[in-house]
């Protein structure tokens, strides 16, 4: 097991955006966590990277040095202004204490798809290229585990596609993978194990074609629209 | 690895042009403005000094206070919390980097007004003055990451930067002298860093090569506890709870 939460809680003044919710993560899967806007995916994410520290409850971690072996694109696609995308990748692979080439950085970016803007300011990058810089980053330091925060969000079906593969490459090289997603095709196609969360809690968990057989319904998007509707009738 | 950091520093520095601007060229433009308009050796002398620290204080304050400010609007730093780099490397770093720069440009703008306006200085008075733009620099960039820790976005760094910055250089000795002004005005004057650094660099010329003690342990306290301030205020974050809060309603 990678990371075994307990009983997770985080408040934001009176409203609470995360309600003890348990989560594991384990080897070798392919993660999806799903929810509507706002339900506290985000804040769940980086309460497990440790970007926030939850209100109560424990997160139990495989490695005491587990910061040096996650690799993390955030939904945010923060590189340094001034520096080029090649320029970025070195500085952070610099962040894990390794010293990377540029030919190695370029192979980095051309697998990521964007080695023709290797030159160009990272700031000045498409939201597609933004977007696969900042997973070639979380990539650089060849993690264990990888979190990947609506990695596909607002991209154009061809990128789409690349960063699918690109996910089952890296899940066919024995790495574990969390990512969040909107796009429920895409979480039935790419996920091993899914965690659906409304209103802070977790109201599901399961292999999506499991969960559908479970619930009687026909697709992933038909189980995301029944829990969740019930969810917020029971919040109305 | 640190050298990747320092390098990579050095270059965003170097690419932010309108600080270099302000740092460099405008400083030179009015040096010799100035210069031609005085045309008497004692007074260009305080011109050079005054104008180098303007410069210093503008490079040290203004310049890293903004590149902090755009890196962390960025999420640059959320980033780097996940990464095994330490918080205190990092802040180190940028500082030495950015002072590195600083030193090389305010050095550049005093001796192009020593040797232009033909003044006459010994190479002890080069070293020392060359030392002293190091602490200043040092204690500039230190309170401009201060001050990017306490704003919140551009404007309220400019508004920071120039309630500390004017009456640092009006309440100075910089470009005139304090001696028929009102006497809070001198106390009130050395109450600031920059007031030390000026009398530290027109007195290395006056005094032939002597350096007050005084002014330089102001000069190193403002240092000490600036870095310190700055890495116990230092934010990863632009949002507050409260702008998360208001994101997650929305």
């Amino acid at each position: 097991m990678y990371i075994e939460a307990k009983k997770l809680m985080k408040q934001y003044g009176s409203r609470t955006i995360v309600k003890d919710v348990d989560v594991t993560i384990e080897p070798e899967e392919i993660l999806a966590i799903i929810g509507p806007n706002g339900s506290g995916k985000s804040t769940m994410l980086d309460m497990l990277i440790g970007l926030r520290k939850p209100d109560s409850g424990t997160i139990q971690y495989w490695d005491q040095s587990f910061k040096g072996k996650i690799g993390v694109q955030l939904q945010s696609v923060p590189f340094f202004p001034g520096l080029s995308a090649l320029e970025n990748l070195i500085l952070f692979a610099s962040f894990y204490k390794k010293k990377l080439s540029k030919k190695e950085a370029f192979h980095c970016l051309t697998i990521c798809g964007i080695a023709e803007v290797a030159g160009t300011e990272a700031g000045k990058l498409s939201g597609g290229q933004q977007k696969r810089l900042a997973i070639a980053v979380a990539l650089i330091h060849d993690p264990e585990l990888i979190f990947l925060d609506e990695p596909t969000a607002a991209l154009d079906p061809r990128i789409r596609l690349d960063i699918h593969q690109l996910i089952l490459d890296l899940h066919k090289q024995q790495k574990t993978i969390v990512f969040t997603s909107h796009d429920m095709d895409e979480v039935f196609q790419l996920a091993t194990r899914v965690l659906l969360i409304a209103e802070g809690k977790l109201i599901a968990e399961g292999q999506p074609k499991q969960l559908c057989e479970e619930y009687g319904v026909a697709s992933l998007t038909e189980l995301y629209i029944m829990l969740t509707n019930k969810e917020e009738s029971l919040h109305a | 690895m640190h050298s990747v950091l320092f390098r990579a520093m050095l270059v965003t520095s170097l690419r932010d042009k309108i600080t270099l601007f302000y740092s460099l060229l405008l400083p030179v433009v009015l040096m010799f403005g100035l210069g031609m308009y005085f045309n008497e050796p004692a007074q260009q002398l305080r011109i050079v000094c005054g104008i180098t620290a303007v410069s210093t204080l503008f490079w040290g304050m203004q310049g890293i206070a903004f590149q902090i400010h755009w890196q962390r609007s960025k999420g640059v730093y959320k980033l780097l919390m996940l990464t095994p780099m330490p918080l205190i490397t990092f802040i180190i770093v940028m500082i030495m980097a950015r002072t590195v720069i600083g030193v090389a440009i305010n050095s550049v703008i005093w001796l192009v007004g020593m040797i232009s306006f033909r003044l006459e200085f010994t190479v002890l008075v080069a070293v020392l003055t060359f030392l002293i733009i190091i602490l200043g620099t040092l204690c500039f960039t230190g309170i401009g990451f201060v001050l990017a820790n306490m704003a919140r976005n551009e404007a309220h760094i400019n508004m920071l930067s120039n309630l500390q910055q004017m009456p640092m250089i009006f309440m100075s000795s910089a470009f005139y002298s304090l001696s028929g002004a009102p006497q809070w005005v001198s106390v009130v004057g050395k109450a600031f860093p920059f007031e030390h650094y000026v009398q530290l660099l027109t007195n290395v010329h006056l005094t032939k090569s002597t350096v007050s003690m005084i002014t330089l342990i102001v000069l190193i306290l403002y240092i000490a506890i600036s870095v310190f301030v700055s890495s116990v205020t230092f934010r990863w974050d632009t949002n507050s709870n409260q702008a998360l809060l208001k994101s997650q309603r929305a």
